[in-house]
């Protein structure tokens, strides 16, 4: 797009008024173009295409190697976009790209790779790939003796059967949790409840894989 | 109609795609649509989470970073006396330095405890 900006103000324009296929294949690559990014804008807009996990890692939670990467190239896209659209007398792109932006972009991706060379080197990083795992997340991280439920969720990834038991630890005393994974805290009334509650997931598949979340009772 | 209106409808599209991914993603991000649960945080053994320092100065490492170069660019076209040529502006030594080291902070972070975890598990 930038190019084409670019190659149109430089054409000659005596030589452009005769030229009518240069006009035609400007507006039809403009039009091309245009479309498609219509196209994803509106696939992102109804959900096709999916944002959610843009930048979470395998585990579920985000991951800060993604985010940088998202706003960096955000924002040299849009610095690039500003000085070809400004330059004066006419659009054009930068003869040099400074070694400085070079630099940053390399330190952003490799840090991404290593992020995820990292990960690679730790089970829990690595998903399906590294064997059978289960990630628990919940709803919220804190709730009240009495207060409001907390509705857990179990992603299993390796394993056929993607059901899990549900457990709490302290058994006794720290409220309950259902076989779909809703967390009831104990009765306000009740004894001295914990501090703290541990909600485990265990696959029904193998119980050897699990995993646990900790909330507090405030 | 004249090229100068394929320009004028070029930047009207960049604008519109890159203004318009912009716009839906900062929304969805603040909204809680793109998953940014636990972004400052780190997951320990017994699975909670706690705030991980090297995170939240990576996080403000990357925002302040963005916004000085954005403002830098933003300043280089409105300035007074305008670089010759068509030049992106360079970004200072010490500001790669200082980034540079907050990603070896964050991911020096990430190995010892990715390390720590595993030799606690006993994997």
């Amino acid at each position: 797009m930038l190019l084409l900006l670019q190659a149109a103000q430089n054409a000659p324009p005596d030589i452009v008024s005769q030229t009518w296929l240069t006009w035609t294949a400007g507006w039809v690559s403009l039009g091309f173009l245009g479309l498609f990014g219509v196209l994803i804008l509106y696939y992102v807009l109804i959900g096709k295409i999916d944002l959610s996990g843009l930048i979470s890692e395998p585990g579920g939670d985000a991951s800060m190697s993604r985010f940088q990467l998202l706003i960096f190239t955000f924002v040299i896209a849009a610095c690039l976009f500003l000085i070809v659209a400004s330059a004066k007398p006419q659009p054009a792109f930068p003869t040099i790209i400074p070694q400085g932006i070079l630099i940053l972009l390399g330190i952003s991706s490799s840090s991404y790779l290593v992020s995820k060379g990292i990960q690679a080197g730790s089970k829990q990083g690595l998903g399906a790939a590294a064997g059978p795992q289960v990630t628990v997340k919940g709803s919220s991280s804190n709730t009240t003796p009495g207060g409001a439920t907390i509705q857990f969720q179990a992603a299993v990834v390796g394993l056929t059967d993607e059901s899990v038991t549900w457990a709490i630890d302290p058994p006794a005393g720290a409220g309950s949790i259902d076989a779909n994974g809703l967390y009831t805290p104990p009765p306000a009334a009740g004894a001295a409840a914990p501090a703290k509650v541990v909600v485990k997931a265990i696959s029904k598949e193998d119980v050897s894989v699990s995993d646990t979340e900790t909330i507090s009772l405030l | 109609m004249a090229f100068t209106d394929l320009i004028w409808f070029a930047r009207l599209e960049v604008i519109v795609f890159l203004g318009g991914l912009a716009a839906i993603i900062a929304y969805r991000l603040v909204t809680g649509q793109i998953n940014t649960s636990f972004l400052l945080c780190t997951k320990e053994k017994d699975g909670r989470h706690e705030l991980s320092p090297a995170r939240v100065q990576m996080f403000l490492f990357t925002l302040w970073t963005a916004m000085s170069y954005l403002m830098q660019v933003v300043d280089s076209i409105q300035g007074a006396t305008p670089p010759e040529g068509v030049v992106l502006p360079d970004i200072p030594l010490k500001t790669l330095a200082m980034l540079g080291g907050s990603h070896a902070i964050y991911l020096g972070s990430k190995a010892y405890l990715m390390m720590f975890k595993t030799i606690a598990k006993g994997e």
